[in-house]
């Protein structure tokens, strides 16, 4: 598993407060499965120090895209990264997605950034001959991720808070319609939609992406340990995907 | 110039010895039990691995979050999150006889016997080279007082596991002591092979959104570059203090800390929190250690070790 310093290759805010970053990632990109992540560091000396983990967003033949929001301090150094300026990564890392054998129609669901992992997953599904929904929800229009970036063979349903487009109310509620329809459910996005999600009792494999602060992204430090219905496992490499079922709550509350 | 030598004796006062082909190892809790970062670096280039601290049972540690970065450095609360001795024996000790890197055991209790039975259930256990006492740990016996803030449990814990065990033992010894030399003179007297110095500094964060501690257990320990200085004082204090040989820790990123580290008295240095920034940190170091004894025409790092101190 390689840590290689890319080129940056172009990095445009999208939505207000988030970036597209593609990188040169000979080494990363071909390896890298959707769900997966990587480590970036987001320093050129000490501070800060531990390297920020982002979801592989999309990637094309050698080169590997990053989709992030400007939260901290790393963030913001990433966001100032210019063409030709190099960026160190780690990965990919982690469990990654996975399509059931039967299924054949997947509900991709995107609450915000969640996006990130989910266009990813969306681009190798259409790839392979699926016709996934992608729902993605926002607080307004003008953070949706712009719909002329999605693969093609991506059928994207929207929803804003504040129904500035698409439907107006949450992704989960929207969700709900095609429930029926999907034979696998995959989401992405804050702690409270998975929630909502839980409160339907659905019926069918769920995977979810959680986010726990990481130190080394390798199991090696115990740093992301959570309690689940399997018994303990690390985000890091157990996870981020996990099954919905297998959360416990509480685990979650940070 | 001539080959260099970059080989130490950790261990001269025990029969086993303990030699590591160069003077860099891996902290314990920084890299697992070795075999999860091997993907990523060639492990068996490294003087030597120490081992996720381990108690006597299997213990899940403490609830999220573990970790709080702070300027240039890593506030964590692992809690001992660890598989216990007999997974460990089962499980790992025998892939780690398998290597060419020794791989040393860091303890941990919360009594001075099971310290002793650790270290006893370890003795004769393939794979295992030697034996790293952490003495940070709260003391069920005296309140939770840590061993190691007591230069009379701290020696007692050392005498126990010495009285078991034919490997050499290293101590690492508490920062959050008022004379860390004390504290190293009684735990060499009682029979320490070497002394690690120094485990994390006491702190914690508060979030305050929520106005409460921000770790998951309220208070952790301080780690990395932040913790440099002080670390590398209390190297060159026990170094003054005692005969072992002194690993120093604390902070170590880069070939500088290190050489700063042996200068300071140091036979040795661990590397921790500095794998999570770089995971080949630790190998990029053994090689700027080389490439300054070769600037500086050194020929073996025995002149390099305490080449600061009065
Ligand atoms: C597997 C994984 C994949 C991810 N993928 C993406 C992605 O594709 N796109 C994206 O935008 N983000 C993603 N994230 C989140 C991203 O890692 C963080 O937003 C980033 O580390 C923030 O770094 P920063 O230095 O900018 O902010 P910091 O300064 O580190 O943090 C900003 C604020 O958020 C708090 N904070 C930081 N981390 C956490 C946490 N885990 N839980 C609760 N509070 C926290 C801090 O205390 C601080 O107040 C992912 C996280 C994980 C674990
Ligand atoms: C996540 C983490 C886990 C640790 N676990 C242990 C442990 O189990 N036993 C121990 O003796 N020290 C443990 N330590 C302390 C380190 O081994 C080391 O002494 C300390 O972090 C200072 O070195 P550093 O600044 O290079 O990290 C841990 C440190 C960190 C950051």
């Amino acid at each position: 598993m390689p840590i290689e310093t890319c080129l940056v290759l172009s990095n445009e805010g999208l939505t207000p407060g988030a970036y597209l970053l593609w990188l040169e990632a000979p080494e990363v990109a071909p390896h890298a499965r959707p769900g997966q992540y990587v480590m970036v560091r987001c320093s050129s000396d000490h501070d800060p120090l531990l390297r920020r983990p982002l979801s592989v967003h999309r990637v094309e033949e050698e080169r590997l895209a990053l989709y992030f929001a400007v939260v901290g301090r790393g963030t913001e150094w990433l966001a100032r990264r210019r063409p030709s300026d190099e960026v160190d990564i780690l990965g990919p890392l982690g469990n990654g997605f996975k399509i059931e054998p039967h299924s054949r129609n997947l509900l991709l669901v995107a609450g915000g950034m969640g996006i990130a992992p989910l266009v990813f997953l969306a681009q190798k599904a259409a790839a392979e001959g699926y016709s996934p929904i992608l729902i993605h929800g926002a607080p307004g229009a003008l953070a949706l991720y712009p719909q002329r970036l999605l693969p093609p063979r991506v059928d994207l349903r929207l929803a804003t808070e504040d129904g500035s487009q698409g439907e107006k109310g949450l992704a989960t509620e929207l969700m709900v319609r095609y429930l029926e329809w999907a034979d696998q459910v995959f989401a992405c996005g804050p702690v409270g939609m998975y929630r909502a999600m839980a409160a339907h009792d659905l019926d069918k494999p769920v995977q979810v992406s959680l986010e726990v602060r990481l130190a080394c992204g390798l199991g090696g430090c115990l740093g992301c340990a959570i309690h689940t219905r399997q018994g303990q496992r690390l985000v890091c490499r157990d996870g981020p995907i996990f099954d919905l079922g297998e959360i416990l709550w509480d685990e979650l509350k940070m | 110039m001539a080959e260099l030598r970059l080989s130490v004796q950790l261990a001269p006062r025990s029969k086993r010895g303990l030699w590591l082909k160069n003077p860099v190892m891996v902290a314990a809790g920084t890299f697992g039990y070795g075999d999860e970062l091997a993907p990523v670096l060639d492990i068996q280039r490294l003087g030597a691995i120490v081992c996720k601290g381990t108690t006597l049972k299997p213990r899940p540690g403490h609830p999220q979050p573990r970790l709080i970065e702070t300027a240039s450095g890593l506030l964590n609360s692992i809690g001992l999150h660890n598989i216990g001795v007999d997974a460990l024996i089962r499980d790992k000790a025998p892939l780690w006889a398998t290597w060419q890197v020794p791989v040393i055991v860091n303890i941990a209790g919360e009594t001075v016997e099971e310290y002793a039975r650790l270290a006893a259930r370890l003795e004769g256990v393939a794979g295992v080279s030697a034996l790293e006492v952490n003495i940070s740990c709260p003391n069920l016996e005296a309140g939770g007082m840590e061993f190691g803030t007591d230069p009379v449990t701290a020696a007692e814990v050392t005498a126990a596991v010495k009285e078991v065990t034919s490997l050499p033992v290293m101590v690492k010894l508490s920062p959050n002591v008022t004379d860390i030399a004390e504290i190293a003179g009684a735990v060499a007297q009682a029979g320490a092979d070497a002394l690690t110095v120094i485990n994390t500094l006491k702190g914690m964060a508060i979030d305050v959104a929520r106005r409460r501690p921000a770790l998951g257990s309220g208070v952790g320990g301080l780690s990395g570059p932040a913790i440099k200085p002080v670390a590398l004082y209390m190297v060159y204090r026990v170094a003054q203090a005692v005969e072992v040989p002194v690993i120093g820790c604390g902070g170590i990123a880069s070939a500088q800390d290190a050489l700063e580290f042996l200068m300071a008295g140091a036979s040795a240095v661990q590397v921790g929190t500095a794998n999570f920034v770089n995971p080949k940190v630790a190998l990029e170091i053994i090689g700027g250690i080389e490439a300054f004894m070769r600037r500086e025409g050194v020929g073996d790092i025995a002149q390099l070790i305490g080449a600061a101190q009065p």
